[in-house]
């Protein structure tokens, strides 16, 4: 029994102090222009999903209408379509990001309303998501969760909206 | 021996087991806005570091560092760089500061790396972070002489400022994607 303890404890010590030392001289690869594994994907898409849905649990989006979604979709467009794939143009896969950026315009997303907003809001740690809650307000954060959840299936009329206001504002940028 | 072999197989797999319903059930923290831990931040650099070191530290030396290299190259980091990396004589960005990890302020901290290390680094990108390769969009050529500028910073001359904020007459820098 002493000896399976010591083993035990052994591996709890040398396991994590191994894998320190793995990091630590460098024999992780560090580039990001290669794609990552299935494996990894799998199992931190999956985390990162988890904590997602625990933290936004208790958030609830409110009721969307076809303003709302076009105020959105401006927001992307403006935004965050440089990374996440441009609205009404063809599908580019990302290449240059580890992991790789989702392309909502061909993939939609799994993401529920408040998921997507408290996303959007907090930003994914190791990724590169950064936080946008100091640079949109609430009602922003709502429009953009609104827009993203619906980008796949757009009511008639509203893409269009959005990409003709935005054509404009972009002239004079 | 035998018990001890298999408490220490007992204690890998509770290691591990550990771990993996941690994430499935996502106790794990994802927040990127809140602020990384010095020992979190210290520890992931110095495995980027490593990895990079191993990685880069055998290419040749790079373009000669003239003063025309150096403003080429700071044109490169004025277009494109400086939302996330900071500009010269400016406050450290916001927007590099909502990463986690955050983007190093180049312009206020300088760097550590090497030449050839920070050109590798944005050629190729730097996994789980907000780094990018940027081999689609910049030339080797571009990129060495991009690296020549980062690695003298923060320290410019007032002429290299000046000459690298200057407009361009007529047709210049590369044409560059949206951001």
């Amino acid at each position: 029994m002493k000896n399976f303890l010591l083993g035990f404890v052994a591996a709890i010590v040398i396991l994590p102090v191994g894998a320190i030392g793995y990091f630590c001289m460098g024999f992780t690869d560090a580039q990001s222009d290669v794609a990552p594994s299935a494996l990894e994907s799998r199992m931190m898409g999956a985390a990162v999903h988890a904590a997602v849905a625990r933290s936004a649990a208790k958030l609830t989006a409110p009721i969307a209408d076809d303003d709302m979604l076009v105020k959105g979709g401006k927001v992307y467009v403006e935004g965050c379509q440089g990374c996440h794939g441009e609205l009404g143009k063809r599908s580019r896969e990302d290449h240059s990001f580890y992991p790789r950026v989702p392309q909502f315009p061909y993939t939609g997303t799994q993401y529920t309303e408040p998921q997507i907003y408290w996303v959007v809001k907090h930003g994914i740690r190791m990724t590169a998501m950064s936080a946008y809650g100091r640079f949109y307000s609430e009602e922003q954060l709502w429009s953009i969760a609104a827009f993203l959840r619906r980008i796949q299936s757009l009511p008639p009329g509203v893409a269009e909206r959005i990409l003709a206001k935005s054509a404009n504002a972009g002239s004079s940028h | 021996m035998k018990r001890f072999v298999a408490g220490f197989l007992t204690g890998a797999l509770g290691l591990v087991l550990v771990a993996l319903v941690c994430l499935r059930f996502g106790f794990a923290d994802v927040r990127a806005d809140a602020t990384i831990p010095a020992w979190l931040a210290g520890w992931l650099n110095v495995s980027a570091h490593a990895s990079v070191v191993r990685q880069a530290s055998s290419l040749p030396a790079f373009v000669p560092a003239t003063d025309a290299n150096v403003i080429a190259g700071g044109k490169l980091y004025l277009n494109d760089c400086v939302g996330c990396h900071g500009e010269p004589d400016k406050p450290p960005s916001d927007f590099g500061a909502t990463f986690y990890p955050p983007a190093p302020q180049l312009a206020l901290e300088g760097t550590r790396y090497s030449e050839q290390q920070v050109f590798w680094m944005a050629k190729h990108g730097v996994r789980r972070t907000g780094m990018s390769a940027q081999a689609d969009s910049y030339s080797d050529e571009q990129l060495r002489l991009l690296a020549a500028f980062i690695a003298r910073m923060p320290r410019l001359s007032s002429n290299i400022l000046t000459e690298i904020r200057r407009k361009p007459e007529s047709a210049e820098p590369a044409a560059e994607p949206q951001k």
